[in-house]
């Protein structure tokens, strides 16, 4: 179509742009680092030298809410109106996603944050920049007997906050590479993966004292087996648009030919995110050796991977449409 | 209860942008953003050619997929089923942007907020005028008015055209319609 009045620009815009993209990426490596947490501690290791607390949730509680919070703050930022975001949560509608995210959040990250001060509550009472935090932690002890619940309610919440990103770009009709329900669970999947990289990341790096090197060959596992399970989930995605057909088809193709976005496609998110690892974890780390070196490239590869899946799904939704 | 319908007559139109242009001076539209424009496609081989000139502007779904994913209900529908936008409460998120699939809507450069046509709802057709690129098409190409009301223009014109509904395959129920250019000439 020629215009022959006015600029074409309003139509082809990005209207959701990169901190969007990141924003995803955290809130799936958030809620990824927080399930990870929590599944480290229901497991017990029967040569479990420390306690059940060891580097693995520690590494969870902080990332998790410190991820989310950063990922929150971009999201406000991107805003149009970035200070009127309070409407947010003073005005709510139901049938929108964006609202049920909202109120997810509005949970989820307070509870986050009620986690990492349970994980860290010896931490926060020896130090001395957070011991003013101490009349808090006891306060949260006292009700001890219903620490389990938070978990499991957290637990829940963290599955929420993962898939309702993928719902949040779903439910954009006009956008096919969006508009698809394998979307949710590609986000949970890889969001899951990328918490598993960033909790090994920060527990290496931050709580080497309280690494339990069964937590590392048991989340390495985990890790593997939820990378092999994204090769599925994104051929079903594009299987999907092939056999919807039309503009569905014709948008899937125009993303992975894409000359910049189908190059992130195919060296980011397959070669980078998914081939390279399999292949660390089928030579280096083999029977999950504990290499640090390889743990540490192998958590990175997939960390890269995964936000590229995300910028590759906004980017790419967008401007690709079929049309 | 009224049902504002507007009917542009593709066999009319003559691509001479007046009613974008009024639309700009009545609403006041920020520069590089439309709330309407007619774009001007051209078909065939020559020496066969044909322009259709197509209107883009908000269609006023009945199912209005925008206020569907609104998160604060800045936008909303009217009780005639005028889609509209509650600037206080919009925090421009952009997601009703991405939500419409006839891509009627923009964010204001200047304002942030989201820039959509109102069929001069508030400013015209409250005070039982006509929308301005209504009043100002020379060839009368546009039509607009209740269908509810068999008497009103509009309901003429809906009776005796056959009226293409935009996109009707994803249920959202425009109140904006086009009569399709046939072959074309006509009143060239």
């Amino acid at each position: 179509m020629n215009n022959m009045w006015g600029s074409m620009e309003q139509f082809s815009h990005i209207y959701w742009p990169w901190p969007i993209a990141i924003y995803l990426f955290l809130a799936g490596l958030s809620a990824g680092a927080i399930m990870i947490a929590l599944l480290v501690k229901w497991n017990k290791h029967e040569d479990n030298t420390n306690s059940i607390w060891d580097a693995m949730v520690k590494a969870g509680a902080i990332t998790g809410p410190i991820a989310i919070s950063v990922g929150l703050l971009l999201l406000i930022v991107d805003l149009g109106k970035p200070l009127s975001f309070y409407w947010l949560m003073l005005k709510y509608n139901f049938v929108s996603v964006m609202t049920l995210g909202v109120l997810i959040l509005c949970v989820y990250t307070p509870i986050s944050f009620l986690f990492a001060m349970i994980i860290f509550e010896k931490e926060i009472e020896n130090s001395k920049l957070l011991s003013f935090l101490s009349p808090i932690t006891k306060f949260i002890r006292s009700f001890a007997h219903l620490a389990k619940y938070v978990e499991y309610i957290l637990m829940i919440l963290a599955i929420c906050v993962a898939m309702y990103t993928g719902f949040l770009l779903s439910a954009i009709q006009k956008l096919p590479l969006w508009n698809t329900p394998i979307l949710p669970l590609l986000f949970l999947v890889s969001g899951f993966s990328s918490g598993i990289a960033a909790n090994i990341l920060v527990g290496m790096a931050f709580f080497k004292g309280s690494l339990n090197k069964d937590s590392i060959k048991y989340l390495l596992v985990l890790d593997l087996r939820a990378i092999m399970f994204e090769i599925p989930v994104l051929i079903m995605l594009f299987l999907g648009l092939h056999f919807a057909g039309g503009q569905a088809a014709e948008a899937g193709v125009q993303a992975i030919t894409h000359p910049t976005y189908g190059m992130m496609f195919w060296i980011g998110v397959v070669a980078i995110g998914i081939v390279s690892p399999i292949v660390i974890a089928a030579t280096a780390l083999k029977n999950h050796a504990y290499r640090p070196v390889y743990i540490v490239l192998n958590c990175f590869l997939i960390l890269i991977g995964v936000v590229l899946l995300r910028f590759f799904i906004v980017y790419a939704g967008q401007i690709c449409t079929g049309l | 209860m009224k049902k504002y319908v507007m009917i542009h007559d593709e066999n009319l139109c003559i691509g001479c942008q007046a009613c974008s242009v009024a639309c700009r001076n009545e609403n006041d539209t920020s520069d590089g953003v439309y709330r309407l424009q007619v774009h001007a496609e051209m078909k065939g081989v020559f020496p066969n050619l044909k322009t259709n000139f197509l209107r883009h502007s908000c269609v006023m779904c009945e199912n209005a997929p925008c206020v569907e994913v609104c998160p604060t209900k800045a936008s909303f529908q009217t009780d005639e089923g005028i889609v509209l936008l509650d600037e206080s409460i919009c925090v421009s998120c952009k997601y009703c942007v991405l939500a419409c699939p006839y891509d009627a809507r923009y964010v204001d450069p200047i304002t942030k907020n989201i820039g959509k046509c109102t069929f001069c709802f508030t400013n015209r057709v409250a005070g039982g005028e006509q929308p301005a690129c209504v009043t100002v098409c020379p060839t009368d190409a546009l039509t607009f008015g209740d269908a509810n009301d068999y008497n009103s223009e509009v309901s003429k014109v809906i009776a005796t055209n056959s009226i293409k509904y935009p996109k009707s395959e994803l249920g959202t129920k425009p109140k904006l319609g086009f009569v399709e250019n046939k072959k074309g000439g006509r009143y060239e």
